[in-house]
C-alpha cells in the first residue's frame, strides 16, 4: 500500500463524490509543489469552458499584478484546475489563487498546514493528511485550536449545505489527535508577555517610573498570574489554619527551636560517627583481629593475615586465609566469631602479607584445627554510653532536652515542619507571581542604564530619546551600531544588506552566489557587536546570503525580479518577505531623521531603490 | 434450555452483551472473540449456566436499557467517554432506543449541494454584537467562517456614520491586503486607507487597515505626546485574529495594544474559537472603564462532517455519527478503524510498530 494517496487519485475521488472545491493541507511546501507537478504526469484535465473561466480571472489578476504573468504554475492551473498556495509564493500569486478559489474556478488548492492562519478562503472540503507539524525543528502534535482552524475552512456559508473534513493517512498521521481536535473544546490561551527594550523606553518616555508598575499590572500576563496567585492564596490560608493548631508552646517559635535542636543533635552525632563510625560490635572485635588470629567465617575457620580499611568508605576489612590456602578479602563484619587461638605469623608488606614460611605454617595449623574451638567472648560497649555526653553538651545551648513539652514537640515536629515549609514556599511563589513582571522590567532598566539610554533616575537620556523609536527585534544591537557609527558613510545597499541579515530569522537553508568583500567585513563587525551584547539580547542569525540578496537588489537598480530569483535557492515568497521586512527596518531608521539626518537619508535612498517591480505591487 | 437454543440466542447478541454476561464468570473473557465467548459460556458448570440463562432472559426482556456506547478502538484516547448510564443521553440518542448503528457512507454524503441564494439575515449573535458595541467592548469567539466579518463591517458603518474613525488590524500583511480589497468594495476607495511600516495609502480615510504592530507604535507615539494621528476621533478598534494573543513572539503586541487602547474608543476583538474567551473578557473588563461583553458560540453556520479516505481510494465515514459532536468524546467508525489499522499494518515496519 502506498504511504499516502496520490494527489491525482485524491482529486478523482473528491470530484466523484462532489466534494470539490477542496483545500488539501500537506506537510511541506515541496509536497504542495510536487502534488501540482504530478498532475502533468497523470493527465486529468478539466473541460475547456472551465479553463477559459480560469484564464479570464487570471488575466484580470495579471492586469493588477504583472508579476504573476510568467508564473510557472499558470499552465497547470489552467489545464487541471488545481493550484498550490504556500509561503514560498509571492503574495500576488497567493491573492490570485484566493480569487480563483472565491470565484469557484478551482477544484483543489494544495496548502501547507503551517500557514493555516494565512489561508483565508473557504472550500467545500478540507483534506487533512497529518496530525503533527514541524515547528522550530521539532515535530509537534497539532493542537485542538490548530485542527479546528484547518477544519474551519470547510463549508462555505451560502454556497454549501454541508462542509466536509476528509482525513487521509500519510506517514505523519495518527487518527486520535485529529478526532480529538475535531470533537473537543479548544485549549485556553495563555499570555506570552515579554518585556523588551523599546517597551521600557517608550513607557518611561510617557510615564514616570512610579507609574510603571500599575501599567504592567494591566497586562493579561499579570491578570493570569494574579488568578494563579489567588488560587495559591487560598491554599496558603488553608495551610495557615492548619498551622494554628501548632501555636505557641514553651518557646514562642518552637518549630524553629526544635528544628535547630534536632539539626545540632544530628550534626554532633554525625561528627562523632566520622571518627568512629563502625558499629560497636565491630569496633570491639577489631582490637582482636590482628595477623595470626583464628576466626570463624560462616561455619569455616580462617586465619587473619592483615587488617586494613577500604579506600572508599573506610570500612574495616580483613585479608584472611581460608582452608586450602585461599587468600580472600572480607569486610570485618563477615567474621562470625573470634577464636581464642593465635598462631605465629611474620608479617610482610606485600601479598600474601606474610612470609612464605609463616604462610605454610598457617596452612598446616589451619588444617589441624579441630572442628570446634573455643570462641573468645568479646564485651561490646553499648552506645547508650555516648548519649548522655551529647545531651550534656547540647543542654547549654538548647532548653529542649529538659523542656516539659519535649515529647509533644518531638511528636508534632515532622507535620508542623512540613506545614511551615509549605507556608514559606507558597508565600515565596505568590510574591514572585505578583512581582515577576516588575522584576523583569527592572532588569531591562538596569541594562538600559548601563548602556546610557536611561539616567539613574530612569529618565530617557538624549540617546534613549531616539532609541525608543527603534521598535523592532534586535533593537539594542541596532541602536548600539548607530551609536558606534557603524553606519556612517555606508552606502544604501550595504545598509540594507546588514539590516536584512539582522531582520531575517529563518534558518531555512539557502545559497546565493556573488558576495562582496565590503559586506563580509561589515557583517563581521556587526557579528562582533552582537556577540558582545549577547548577554542582553539574543544575537540575530546574521546570514551573509540574505544580506547579499538585498545588497544586490539595491546595488543593481535595473536587475529584474526574475533574475534575482534565479541567483538564489531561496523561495520567491521568502525573498519577498525578506525585502518587505528589510523595508520595515529601514523605515524605522528613516524615523530617526531629526537626530540622525544622514542615516535617515541613506535609509530613504535604500527604500526608494528597493521599492520597484514586485515590491511595488502591494502596499 | 438446550445447548443449541442457548447458542442461538447468544449468537444473536452483540459481543458487548456477551462480555457482560461473561463478566465474573469467565476468566479473561475480554480477550475472547465472539465465537469463543459463546463456546465458553456454553461450557460453564450447571449452576453458572443457570445464572447466565436468567441474565440472558432479563437482557432480552428489557431492551430499554441502552447498551453502552462502544469503547474506542486502539487509536483513540478520548478524555471523556460519553456514558449513557451516568449522563443524560444527547437528544438524538434517547434512552428508549438502542444506540444507532454506525452511519453508512451513503448517508454521510447525503445533501451535498449549493443552497439557493437567500436574502441575508444576520444571526442573533451578530446583531447582539453590533448593538453591544454601542456601549461596550466586545469579544467575539466563534468558529472560523461563521460571519465575524459581517459584524466588523456593520460596526465600521455605524462608527463612520457617527463621524468616528476606525482602525482595523490583522496579524499578517497578506490579510491586510485582502481586507483592503474587501472593504474598498464595500465602502469605496476614498473611505479606506492602509498603513504599513514604510508606506501610507490614504491615511486620512475614516477606515485604516494596519498590522497590530503598527497600531501599537501609533499608541506609543500618542502616549508620549507625538500625535501624528487623530486618535481623539478614534471610535473603534477592531483586532482581527485575536487568538494571536497567544503567539509566542508577537502575542505581547496584542496585549500592549489592548492596554493602551484609548478610553473613548470601543474595542472589538474577533477570534477563532478558543478555550477561555471568558478569561480574556474578564481581563479587558478589569482594565477598561466599560465592561467587555463576550459573545461566543460553537455552532458552525455550515455543518461539518468527516470522512476517512484510504490510500486505496476507499471512503468511509470518520465517526459513527454523521455530524461531528462537540465535547462529548468521539467514536470512530468501525470501517475507518479497520482501514486505518490495515494501513498501519502495511506501512509501519515491524520494528517501529507500537
Amino acid at each position: 500500500m502506498p504511504p499516502a494517496i496520490h494527489p491525482v487519485d485524491l482529486l478523482r475521488v473528491l470530484r466523484h463524490q462532489r466534494l470539490t472545491p477542496a483545500i488539501v493541507f500537506l506537510t511541506s511546501r515541496r509536497a504542495c509543489d510536487e502534488a501540482i507537478g504530478s498532475f502533468e504526469h497523470r493527465q486529468l484535465p478539466i473541460p475547456p469552458t472551465r479553463s477559459a473561466a480560469i484564464t479570464d480571472v487570471l488575466d484580470h489578476m495579471i492586469a493588477e499584478y504583472p508579476s504573476i504573468a510568467d508564473h510557472p504554475l499558470i499552465p497547470t492551473v489552467q489545464r487541471y484546475g488545481v493550484a498550490a498556495h504556500h509561503a514560498g509564493h509571492l503574495p500576488s500569486w497567493k491573492i490570485a489563487v484566493e480569487e480563483l478559489m472565491r470565484q469557484g474556478c478551482l477544484d483543489a488548492v494544495f496548502a501547507t498546514t503551517t500557514l493555516a492562519a494565512g489561508v483565508d478562503f473557504p472550500a467545500r472540503t478540507v483534506v487533512i493528511t497529518q496530525s503533527s507539524v514541524r515547528k522550530d525543528r521539532d515535530i509537534m502534535e497539532l493542537t485542538v485550536n490548530e485542527i479546528q482552524q484547518l477544519a474551519g475552512r470547510g463549508g462555505r456559508r451560502g454556497k454549501d449545505y454541508v462542509g466536509f473534513v476528509v482525513v487521509t493517512p500519510s506517514p505523519y498521521i495518527d487518527l486520535g489527535p485529529i478526532a480529538n481536535g475535531l470533537t473537543n473544546h479548544p485549549e485556553p490561551i495563555d499570555s506570552q508577555f515579554v518585556v523588551s527594550y523599546p517597551m521600557v523606553l517608550n513607557l518611561l518616555k510617557a510615564h514616570s517610573i512610579d507609574h510603571i508598575q500599575p501599567i504592567l499590572e494591566k497586562s493579561f500576563a499579570q491578570f493570569q498570574l494574579n488568578q494563579r496567585a489567588d488560587a495559591y492564596e487560598t491554599k496558603l490560608d488553608d495551610v495557615e489554619t492548619q498551622l494554628e493548631t501548632y501555636g505557641q508552646r514553651e518557646c514562642a517559635d518552637w518549630i524553629a527551636q526544635w528544628q535547630s535542636f534536632s539539626l545540632a543533635k544530628k550534626r554532633r552525632s554525625h561528627h562523632r560517627r566520622k571518627t568512629q563510625h563502625d558499629s560497636p560490635e565491630i569496633s570491639a572485635q577489631l582490637a582482636f583481629l590482628t595477623p595470626g588470629r583464628a576466626v570463624e567465617l560462616s561455619k569455616d575457620h580462617a586465619i587473619v593475615l592483615r587488617q586494613y580499611r577500604s579506600r572508599g568508605q573506610g570500612a574495616p576489612m580483613l585479608t584472611v586465609m581460608r582452608s586450602g590456602g585461599r587468600i580472600i578479602e572480607y569486610p570485618a563484619s563477615a567474621v562470625t566469631a573470634v577464636i581464642d587461638e593465635v598462631i605465629d605469623v611474620t608479617e610482610a608488606r606485600r601479598f600474601p602479607w606474610c612470609t612464605p614460611q609463616s604462610l605454610n605454617h598457617a596452612i598446616e595449623t589451619l588444617e589441624q584445627f579441630p572442628a570446634r574451638l573455643r570462641r573468645l567472648p568479646i564485651r561490646v560497649d553499648q552506645d547508650g554510653a555516648d548519649n548522655p555526653i551529647l545531651t550534656e553538651t547540647l543542654r547549654d545551648e538548647f532548653p529542649c532536652p529538659t523542656c516539659p513539652s519535649r515529647p509533644a514537640c518531638q511528636k508534632d515536629h515532622p507535620q508542623a515542619l512540613k506545614l511551615r515549609q509549605e507556608e514559606h514556599r507558597l508565600t515565596k511563589t505568590i510574591h514572585a507571581m505578583r512581582t515577576e513582571l516588575w522584576h523583569r522590567f527592572q532588569q531591562h532598566i538596569e541594562v538600559l542604564q548601563k548602556f546610557g539610554y536611561l539616567t539613574p533616575t530612569c529618565q530617557l537620556t538624549s540617546e534613549g530619546d531616539w532609541a525608543r523609536l527603534i521598535r523592532i527585534n534586535h533593537s539594542l544591537l541596532i541602536t548600539e551600531l548607530i551609536r558606534m557609527g557603524a553606519f556612517e558613510g555606508i552606502n544604501a545597499s550595504l545598509l540594507a544588506g546588514v539590516l536584512a541579515s539582522i531582520a531575517h530569522d529563518d534558518d531555512r537553508p539557502a545559497s546565493f552566489a556573488g558576495r562582496q568583500q565590503a559586506l563580509i567585513s561589515t557583517l563581521g563587525q556587526v557579528r562582533k557587536v552582537a556577540h558582545s551584547l549577547s548577554a542582553y539580547e539574543e544575537p540575530p542569525l546574521l546570514r551573509l546570503d540574505v544580506a547579499a540578496i538585498v545588497d544586490r537588489w539595491i546595488a543593481e537598480p535595473t536587475l529584474p525580479w526574475s533574475e534575482l530569483i534565479r541567483a538564489t535557492t531561496m523561495a520567491e515568497g521568502d525573498i519577498y518577505r525578506l525585502l518587505a521586512r528589510t523595508l520595515e527596518y529601514l523605515s524605522q531608521l528613516h524615523g530617526l531623521r531629526s537626530t540622525h539626518p544622514g542615516l535617515a537619508d541613506i535609509a530613504r535612498d535604500a527604500m526608494d531603490l528597493m521599492r520597484r517591480d514586485v515590491l511595488q505591487e502591494l502596499p | 434450555m438446550t445447548n443449541d437454543a442457548l447458542a442461538n440466542q447468544l449468537a444473536g447478541l452483540s459481543v458487548r452483551l456477551l462480555h457482560r454476561l461473561a463478566k465474573n464468570r469467565v476468566p479473561r473473557h475480554f480477550r475472547m472473540g465472539k465465537n469463543r465467548l459463546i463456546q465458553t459460556l456454553l461450557e460453564l458448570p450447571p449452576e453458572q449456566r443457570a445464572e447466565v440463562e436468567t441474565a440472558l432472559a432479563s437482557l432480552l426482556q428489557a431492551p430499554a436499557r441502552p447498551p453502552q456506547p462502544p469503547k474506542p478502538g486502539k487509536v483513540d484516547k478520548p478524555k471523556r467517554q460519553p456514558d449513557a448510564v451516568s449522563r443524560p443521553a444527547p437528544a438524538e440518542q434517547p434512552h428508549s432506543v438502542p444506540a444507532k448503528p454506525a452511519i453508512s457512507i451513503q448517508a454521510l454524503f447525503e445533501g451535498i449541494g449549493v443552497p439557493p441564494p437567500q436574502p441575508f439575515k444576520p444571526d442573533d449573535w451578530q446583531q447582539e454584537a453590533i448593538d453591544r458595541l454601542a456601549t461596550n467592548d466586545v469579544i467575539l469567539s466563534v468558529p472560523t467562517g461563521s460571519g465575524k466579518t459581517y459584524v466588523a463591517v456593520e460596526a465600521m458603518r455605524r462608527a463612520i456614520e457617527a463621524d468616528r474613525m476606525v482602525i482595523y488590524t490583522s496579524p499578517l500583511k497578506a490579510l491586510s491586503n485582502t481586507k483592503l480589497t474587501e472593504f474598498t468594495q464595500i465602502f469605496g476607495a476614498d473611505q479606506v486607507g492602509i498603513l504599513t511600516g514604510d508606506r501610507r495609502d490614504n491615511p486620512q480615510a475614516p477606515i485604516l487597515i494596519m498590522t497590530t504592530e503598527i497600531l501599537r507604535n501609533l499608541l506609543y507615539d500618542a502616549a508620549s505626546g507625538e500625535i501624528d494621528m487623530r486618535l481623539d476621533t478614534l471610535g473603534l478598534i477592531i483586532l482581527d485574529e485575536s487568538q494571536f494573543l497567544a503567539d509566542r513572539e508577537r502575542g505581547v503586541v496584542w496585549e500592549e495594544t489592548i492596554i493602551f487602547c484609548p478610553a473613548q474608543a470601543r474595542l472589538l476583538l474577533l477570534s477563532a474559537s478558543i478555550g477561555n474567551p471568558d478569561e480574556i473578557a474578564a481581563w479587558i473588563s478589569s482594565i477598561r472603564s466599560k465592561s467587555c461583553h463576550l459573545i461566543q458560540h460553537r455552532n458552525r453556520s455550515v455543518p461539518l462532517r468527516a470522512a476517512y479516505l484510504d490510500p486505496s481510494g476507499k471512503l468511509a465515514p470518520f465517526f459513527r455519527t454523521r455530524d461531528i459532536a462537540r465535547g462529548r468524546g468521539f467514536a470512530l467508525h468501525p470501517e475507518t478503524k479497520r482501514l486505518f489499522a490495515n494501513y498501519e499494518d502495511q506501512t509501519l515496519s515491524p520494528r517501529s510498530k507500537r
